[in-house]
């Protein structure tokens, strides 16, 4: 079954200065490097390590999960919408773009 | 019917008898997959969370105020425990918040991430899950575009379980 | 068709000879009455005979999967109902989110294609030590059993042998957590609700479809709100937070219904009056308009005939059955499996698998392979399901959450379970339930 990013925004039409929340979760299993496996040797660690959100040009936000970050990981945070524009998601983990999501948000 | 029967009786005593009787014997759980061991040991003290916390504030005492944690009071699936954390005063293009971390004293590596913000951003509100290997304080640090450090601290307990970790 | 037209053709004129009718004339005799020695089903030829107990989720799966399995063995289903009612999606129900002709099913149909004998008629006694079940039709014995008849609602662990207060509950305050009948009710309750408290009590874990009275609760609100009827939900749960999918119920409730749903944690049950309208639990007690009442949840009726309840660690009945975690039978008897929500528990490290169809069915699946596996004197294979779960918790736009469970042999030989909550709603969880529905469906009942 086709995994893509969960996206919930509240309010893609907001009005102008308004706070807008976004909530995300994608799959990912979050391989902590401690594990081994069934004849005991060490799974390699393969996590989740950047999350960015731009607004066109302008970055928002950016996360940097560490090991703690449980599996399929979960990020909720807010912007003031200043302006219109595309609004785009990028998951990052060692293998490069994990994932990606984009969503139009237009202040009026 | 009855030499079906007990023709089915000898061969289920062969395959169920041995089957409860001598698991790894017959390699019942070939196909059955295999959960693996973990090496996670959570940190003994809160040593290590100090010194991340001391990295990121370069020693200096953080403000008691300002910064907000919030936690369930119960983490019921320690492999998925909500933490939001936001800084309280409003963001302005003036006065922002650049950076947040998240530690959570106990777990193997306490840094549990970083959240960064830029003057466009305009807010400074963020939740995420964490895995927890044990019931253990949870703290945040925020540094502001002034140069003003917060921090909040608050402690979690986590039901038993797996953390995935 | 050609055969068939041919020998009504020919029929038709012997009607007129009396001698044609020889062939039919045993319909014209009366019935026999049913005695303790009717028997159900002769045995035709020497066949190993299945006997499924419950045509639902897990019942009518492996019934269909035996057949594909063991092509030549005899499947008999014993199913009390005349159709198949499918609780899952019915929440969705109760909002019109889909129509009755979704949700109910034809069992005969795929009876007929799949190729295993369905009766409808009720389990009234199962005699292990003769291989033989008892039923409203006359008696049948099997070569294996599979036991797979759901929950029983235990109101006797909330009233004792109180039977007035028993009837009263049962017959207003029904959860329809075992459908059919229950299910036309409860939606002509909430439909005909102009105001006031209702409660909702959940069972202690383990009980049937854990995250599904949230979603109720997520429904009926919903339901409540756009009609501006001034209703408030009281969501009861002995648990000390809403779990599994906590957060996205959590986010939902404060969100979307602040004014109509409370969720009210650690609220064991203590007392219900339930003609006065009252409920004491051990977060408070509660007047009600009305209620959804869900007493403790405990293994379907047919699995205490057959005794195979377990016991705990004191010596007290679990309610569920005592079986093999691995391997689905019976610990005293490897005769008899069991199926879907009876199950018993099956590792201390997280107890009972999610008591839901997904995992019926997946179990059916397995048991038919290992009951395959062991008429042909294979080796049996302990195999592990999975679970999936969608919650609808907003009416408009549908907004879904998810939980899904995997399992993993632990090196302690002990069973594992990850769970992930899906908290983020959208309406993209929900058209993938629609896929998962619309594909179990195709699996089992819609032919």
């Amino acid at each position: 079954m086709a995994r893509p990013p969960r996206i919930w925004i509240s309010n893609e039409t907001p009005a102008p200065g308004e706070v807008v929340r976004v909530r995300a979760q994608v799959v990912h299993v979050m391989e902590s490097g401690f594990r081994v496996d069934a004849e005991g040797q060490p799974i390699p660690e393969d996590l989740l390590t950047g999350f960015t959100a731009m607004l066109d040009d302008a970055l928002l936000m950016e996360w940097l999960p560490e090991t703690a970050i449980s599996q399929n990981p979960y990020i909720e945070f807010t912007f003031a919408a200043r302006h219109s524009g595309r609004l785009r998601m990028v998951w990052s983990d060692g293998s490069g773009v994990a994932d990606e999501a984009e969503r139009e948000i237009r202040v009026g | 019917m009855t030499s079906y029967v007990s023709d089915m009786r000898r061969r289920r005593l062969l395959a169920g008898g041995a089957a409860v009787a001598g698991l790894a014997a017959c390699g019942l759980w070939a196909t059955a997959a295999r959960a693996q061991a973990s090496l996670a040991m959570p940190q003994p003290d809160s040593a290590e969370a100090d010194r991340i916390a001391a990295e990121f504030t370069g020693g200096a005492e953080p403000l008691a105020e300002g910064l907000a944690l919030d936690l369930p009071a119960l983490g019921d699936n320690p492999a998925a425990v909500p933490v939001r954390v936001h800084v309280t005063e409003p963001m302005t293009e003036a006065s922002w918040c650049e950076e947040i971390i998240l530690i959570a004293d106990l777990n193997p590596k306490p840094l549990a991430c970083r959240f960064r913000f830029t003057a466009a951003t305009g807010s400074a509100d963020v939740a995420v899950r964490l895995r927890l290997i044990q019931s253990m304080p949870i703290r945040a640090y925020a540094r502001m575009n002034d140069g003003r450090l917060l921090a909040v601290r608050q402690e979690i307990t986590v039901a038993a379980g797996g953390c995935g970790l | 068709m050609k055969i068939r037209r041919r020998t009504l053709l020919s029929a038709a004129p012997g009607l007129a000879l009396g001698g044609a009718l020889a062939g039919i004339s045993p319909a014209l005799a009366a019935p026999a009455a049913l005695t303790g020695d009717t028997v159900l089903k002769p045995r035709s030829g020497r066949a190993p005979r299945i006997v499924i107990c419950g045509g639902g989720w897990g019942g009518l799966t492996a019934a269909r999967y035996l057949k594909a399995e063991l092509p030549d063995a005899e499947v008999i289903l014993l199913e009390r109902n005349p159709f198949f009612w499918s609780a899952p999606f019915s929440n969705k129900w109760l909002i019109d989110v889909v129509d009755t002709g979704f949700l109910v099913h034809d069992m005969q149909r795929p009876a007929n294609r799949y190729g295993y004998t369905l009766v409808q008629c009720e389990v009234t006694g199962i005699e292990r030590d003769r291989k033989i079940v008892r039923t409203s039709k006359g008696n049948v014995d099997y070569d294996f059993l599979i036991l797979s008849g759901g929950i029983r609602d235990a109101w006797d662990v909330w009233f004792g042998d109180d039977q007035a207060a028993i009837d009263h509950t049962r017959t207003h305050y029904a959860s329809a957590y075992i459908p059919q009948g229950q299910m036309l009710g409860l939606k002509d309750r909430i439909r005909s609700f102009q105001g006031g408290t209702i409660v909702m009590t959940l069972p202690p874990p383990p009980h049937r479809c854990p995250p599904s009275p949230y979603e109720r609760a997520c429904l009926m609100a919903w339901h409540f709100k756009t009609n501006n009827i001034p209703a408030r939900i009281v969501i009861l749960d002995p648990k000390p937070q809403a779990a599994p999918i906590g957060e996205g119920y959590r986010t939902a409730f404060r969100e979307l219904y602040p004014d109509i749903i409370t969720h009210v944690p650690n609220a064991r049950v203590k007392e219900v009056d339930p003609f006065n309208k009252r409920i004491m639990t051990e977060a408070g007690d509660f007047d009600f308009d009305d209620a959804i009442f869900m007493p403790p949840h405990q293994a379907a009726e047919m699995v205490f005939h057959a005794d195979l309840i377990g016991t705990d660690a004191e010596g007290r009945p679990t309610g569920w059955a005592d079986m093999h975690p691995r391997l689905y039978h019976a610990n005293s008897d490897d005769s008899v499996y069991i199926v879907g929500d009876s199950m018993g528990a099956i590792s201390p490290h997280f107890g009972h698998y999610p008591k839901s169809a997904h995992v019926a069915n997946y179990i059916a699946k397995i048991v038919a392979k290992n009951i395959g596996e062991r008429v042909r004197g294979q080796e049996v294979v302990a195999r592990l399901p999975d679970n999936l779960c969608y919650m609808l918790v907003n009416g408009d736009p549908r907004e879904a959450i998810s939980v899904e469970f995997t399992y993993e042999l632990g090196p302690d030989d002990l069973v594992h379970q990850t769970q992930i909550d899906i908290d983020v709603r959208t309406p993209d969880l929900m058209e993938e339930d629609f896929g998962w529905i619309n594909g179990m469906f195709d699996d089992f009942v819609r032919v």
